[in-house]
């Protein structure tokens, strides 16, 4: 047993370990793997007692709490752990340092100032193009997801007779989402090679590239919430101030997809059979994020509340529904740990594509 | 060698391009897989040496010719220079100036339509909008696509392809121009067309060219110096007529 709960530390150290060899690209000798993987552990340990310890909390006895507890414990430790990661190695590594950071930092406010406005031209010529050969122009943005919903809401709602309250609403919104994050999951894969001409004859940063297909997405998701408002008029959904937390939970949102995405981008390059994988995963998660069901309800006790608050991407689903169309606001640790967790993954996702963007000219 | 430190001694003409100890290598990449990637196991990868430690200037107004047989690496240092990569070691110092490159094939983006994709490159180039505004028709005219260019590059042939990406670069002038084998495309009427735009664009004076090319004719006539690249190394830099004598020898072997 004793065993079994030395996982809730064990896990997370692991997880620290991992992300630490990535960002040292590798360069780490088993020796030292060994003395950071017990630093890791011991760090968190003392993190989580002496946080349970400052609340009052004197001697947990792991072994008396229930499985979703050390669950969630184990989660929140990875999380935690994903973060503490950067500090670590800022500190002990030589190859990582404070100027080095200030540095890429630097370079990607310049980019961003220098490219933005061809990030905003290029998703505007995109999404021009989608239509200009289509019947019915963009209306097609709001016949499409209209139609996924009637679908869904007729599948969940008739045949698996699940209901929430305003259903074609809660299932459209959420829907709108979940495209927003899958299609973006799909184009970064495959970003890099669909641009060659490009990137073989002008110098822009990469991530870019995958920032304007963003552009894109996102204001095909726009469009889907000026169908969801008009439902909540039609469906008569009570509003309250709540609704205002939509704002940083939406930016949550898109900075974990960017982050996610740069990531998946770089790997994407190198790894052909890379879209396959994400596919299968792609469809996997949407059951776990309750695009059409509330996670939370459905799936039994402890996994579905788990579910709902360690799935990012589900945990900002529920939170916008909640928000929208219940009058609730957010759980506020969750979304500020999530914003952190965002910040991080987009840091190292922009990190990643920096040093390896110059290869990739190379290898496609 | 001789060449670049006889080019430094004159030092009178301010210089556009200063390349220095540029090497630039290849990983070929054997059996990548999901599991190879995570992890940054490294596997034995062969490293292919393109460029070896080439260092010239090259003095505003100039016009550099690049010779060499194929796969020796000019390219490469063509798009080193523009920017594409940056090299392994050494520096490449533009001096502020702007620069695009003129290959065959430029980067379109094929579902958008020809007028996106010049404000498209343009801004890549580092153009303004205005800027861009302001010579769109002159681009739309020199590449006579007319009419087509509101529908997808996708639809166009390839000469029209060609001929545009032509007129983008011809007419979006920068500082620098470096152009790899492109001195004329499309049709009889176009190459002669495009010939005269080129020749026109070289011999501006505030232009540095730097023009990778095979004919040996074309070079003769354009460049003030000649720089023969040998399997990614620099064999000789210096007057055109020696140094064409001397690749013609060495390639006639």
């Amino acid at each position: 047993m004793l065993i079994l709960n030395s996982v809730i530390i064990l896990v997370p150290a692991l997880f620290a370990l991992f992300i630490h060899n990535y960002i040292c690209h590798g360069k780490v000798t088993p020796v030292r793997k060994l003395f950071f993987f017990v630093l890791y552990g011991i760090v968190i340990g003392v993190l989580l007692y002496g946080s349970a310890w400052l609340q009052g909390i004197r001697g947990i006895d792991i072994l008396q709490k229930t499985l979703s507890y050390k669950i969630t414990v184990t989660i929140f430790s990875c999380v935690l752990s994903f973060c503490l990661v950067f500090v670590v190695c800022l500190v002990v590594e030589p190859d990582i340092t404070m100027q080095k950071l200030k540095r890429y930092l630097l370079r990607f406010g310049t980019d961003v100032q220098k490219y933005f406005e061809y990030a905003i031209r290029s998703a505007r010529a995109d999404l021009r193009s989608e239509v200009a050969n289509a019947y019915l122009d963009w209306l097609w943005w709001l016949i499409e997801p209209f139609c996924m919903m009637l679908i869904y809401a007729l599948i969940f709602g008739v045949v698996f007779k699940a209901s929430e309250p305003y259903f074609p609403v809660f299932i459209f919104s959420g829907l709108a989402m979940w495209s927003f994050f899958s299609r973006g999951m799909n184009v970064s894969v495959s970003i890099v090679r669909n641009n060659k001409g490009i990137i073989c004859n002008i110098y822009l940063p990469k991530f870019i590239l995958y920032f304007a297909r963003m552009l894109v997405n996102g204001f095909k998701m726009l469009v889907s919430f000026g169908i969801v408002v008009v439902m909540m008029v039609v469906f008569h959904v009570p509003i309250s101030w709540n609704v205002l937390y939509i704002v940083p939970i939406m930016a949550v949102f898109f900075l974990f997809t960017f982050g996610l995405g740069s990531i998946l981008m770089h790997f994407g390059v190198y790894v052909n059979d890379l879209s396959y994988i994400v596919g299968i995963l792609l469809s996997m998660l949407m059951y776990f994020t309750g695009t059409f069901y509330a996670v939370g309800k459905r799936i039994p006790a402890p996994f579905g509340a788990l579910l709902e608050q360690f799935n990012p991407i589900a945990y900002c689903i529920a939170s916008m529904r909640n928000a929208v169309l219940y009058c609730e606001p957010p759980q506020m640790e969750l979304l500020l740990m999530w914003a952190l967790v965002s910040l991080v993954l987009s840091a190292l996702g922009v990190y990643t594509v920096y040093r390896n963007e110059n290869a990739y000219v190379k290898v496609i | 060698m001789e060449g670049y430190q006889e080019i430094t001694k004159e030092g009178v003409k301010e210089t556009a391009i200063e390349v220095k100890d540029v090497c630039i290598y290849y990983q070929m990449m054997k059996n990548v897989t999901v599991r190879h990637n995570l992890f940054h196991k490294h596997t034995q990868e062969a490293v292919f040496e393109a460029v070896k430690n080439i260092s010239f200037t090259v003095e505003k107004g100039d016009i550099l010719g690049v010779i060499g047989k194929n796969g020796s690496g000019k390219s490469t240092l063509l798009r080193a220079i523009a920017g594409v990569f940056s090299p392994n070691s050494g520096s490449i110092d533009l001096k502020g100036h702007t620069v695009s490159l003129m290959a065959l094939g430029v980067g379109f983006k094929d579902n958008l339509t020809g007028r996106d994709n010049i404000s498209l490159s343009g801004m890549l180039l580092g153009f303004s909008d205005r800027q861009i505004q302001q010579r769109m028709q002159e681009i739309i005219d020199f590449a006579e696509i007319d009419e087509f260019i509101d529908r997808p590059v996708r639809t166009y042939s390839s000469g029209m392809r060609s001929k545009l990406a032509f007129a983008i670069t011809a007419m979006l002038e920068t500082d620098i121009m470096l152009v790899d084998e492109v001195l004329s495309v499309g049709d009889e009427r176009f190459k002669k067309k495009s010939l005269k735009k080129m020749k026109e664009l070289i011999n501006d004076k505030n232009r540095t060219v730097i023009i990778v090319s095979h004919s040996i004719d074309t070079l003769k006539n354009l460049c003030d110096k000649i720089m023969w690249i040998h399997d990614g190394a620099m064999k000789e830099i210096g007057e055109p007529k020696k140094i064409l004598d001397d690749y013609l020898k060495f390639m006639n072997q």
